[in-house]
């Protein structure tokens, strides 16, 4: 018994721990979904939130920490490089975007079904209307917290009856809730998503 | 695979069976231990890991039948491991993922196993040999997208030849140094990717048991 004990430990102490072999900037990664049957070069502007929504099971306030801000502003630089002009939301933006901070709950799962009660409709001036996700990417199982980046149409809004989610970049993994890293975060979301371009 | 499995474990019973048979006869028994340098082959190199692996070991438990061929059982553990530099990844229709992807693999074989010496019985001093040996492999396979993945665990069929040679320590010729290589056959289908084949170079020392 005592041989088989040794021999399983010794394989063990043999074995490569991946995890163990991973820098926090490795640990991390970039997520995009997006509807293809969207012609992004359709729209124009786009309007951001200026707060971040924390979704979680305790609480759902919105903030806008120096990270949150750091995660706003890269959105804004990555969209400027795509050809998008920034307006305010009562400017008529063809984009709505929304950023959250969503962090594990008892559960573990956070559904699009639940997203109103942390971006109202009435936010982007559609109140009583509903959000439509496409494709199905709408649950997250998670053990330490993203951060979702979420466009919708809102050009298209009220001749569809719902804002449909076009695009959608997740950032996960250690360190993605610090202030430098947020840029980068972003550069990966959007520079693996060529098709951000708005025609010129 | 259920097939190859079955003929597996009826091979190590078999020769479980002959070898307890024999060893009742007060034959010889020779352990052979060895450290192993494994290098992944075909599809298990260009689509898993490329990368030789350092961290392996084996044993054969060997009864001598005659002077020329032995049968035994054979065992081990070889732990592959490979991180590649962060790529972009379509995990989904219109879904990618931009990631450190790491795959790390730990094999365990247990093998029925033969093998040949030439030479045995003869004055030589250097002793060649080849082997053959089947059985299962224990496979546990994790991969990780950053510090996100899984793992599976599973039995499959391996099939073993191997070539070396054997440097007695003195002309007695009991215990000595071992130097070979192995090829195994590790059928595997799971998530798209095929058999898990490898080579592994492999020096140790055998002695006899009684």
């Amino acid at each position: 018994m005592a041989g088989i004990i040794g021999i399983t430990l010794f394989a063990a102490s043999c074995t490569k721990e991946p995890l163990n072999h991973i820098t926090p900037e490795e640990s991390r990664i970039y997520i995009t979904d997006y509807d293809s049957s969207v012609n992004f070069s359709s729209f124009k502007t786009y309007s951001i939130s200026d707060s971040v929504a924390v979704i979680s099971n305790s609480a759902n306030p919105k903030e806008r920490s120096a990270t949150d801000e750091a995660y706003i502003n890269a959105v804004k630089k990555y969209m400027a490089a795509g050809g998008y002009q920034l307006v305010s939301k009562d400017q008529s933006p063809d984009i709505g975007i929304n950023v959250s901070r969503i962090y594990s709950t008892s559960t573990g799962i956070v559904s699009y079904n639940n997203y109103y009660n942390y971006w109202d409709p009435f936010y982007w001036g559609y109140s009583g209307y509903s959000y439509y996700v496409p494709y199905s990417y709408g649950v997250y199982q998670v053990t330490e917290g993203l951060v979702s980046i979420d466009m919708f149409d809102l050009k298209d809004a009220a001749s569809s009856g719902k804002i449909n989610l076009i695009w959608n970049g997740l950032v996960r993994g250690e360190g993605i809730f610090s202030t430098v890293n947020a840029d980068a975060g972003v550069q990966a979301l959007f520079s693996q998503s060529p098709y951000l371009q708005t025609a010129q | 695979m259920k097939k190859n499995i079955s003929l597996a474990l009826s091979i190590i019973v078999f020769s479980a069976m002959a070898f307890t048979a024999n060893a009742q006869q007060k034959s010889k028994v020779q352990l052979n231990l060895n450290y192993n340098y494994g290098l992944p082959m075909g599809s298990f190199k260009n689509d898993i890991i490329s990368d030789g692996s350092a961290r392996g070991f084996s044993g054969d438990l060997m009864f001598g039948i005659n002077k020329k061929f032995a049968a035994g059982l054979s065992s081990g553990f070889q732990d592959f491991y490979q991180k590649y530099p962060r790529d972009v990844y379509t995990t989904g229709d219109h879904e990618v993922t931009s990631a450190v992807l790491s795959n790390s693999i730990q094999t365990v074989p247990l093998l029925a196993k033969g093998s040949y010496m030439p030479l045995g019985g003869t004055k030589s001093f250097i002793q060649p040999y080849v082997s053959l040996g089947a059985g299962i492999s224990l496979v546990d396979f994790r991969q990780y997208l950053g510090e996100f993945g899984g793992s599976t665990s599973s039995g499959n069929f391996t099939a073993q030849g191997g070539a070396g040679i054997m440097i007695p320590f003195d002309k007695k010729g009991t215990s000595g140094f071992n130097i070979g290589a192995t090829y195994n056959y590790v059928a595997y289908k799971k998530f798209g990717y095929g058999n898990l084949n490898s080579i592994a170079f492999q020096a140790g020392v055998h002695f006899p048991l009684k």
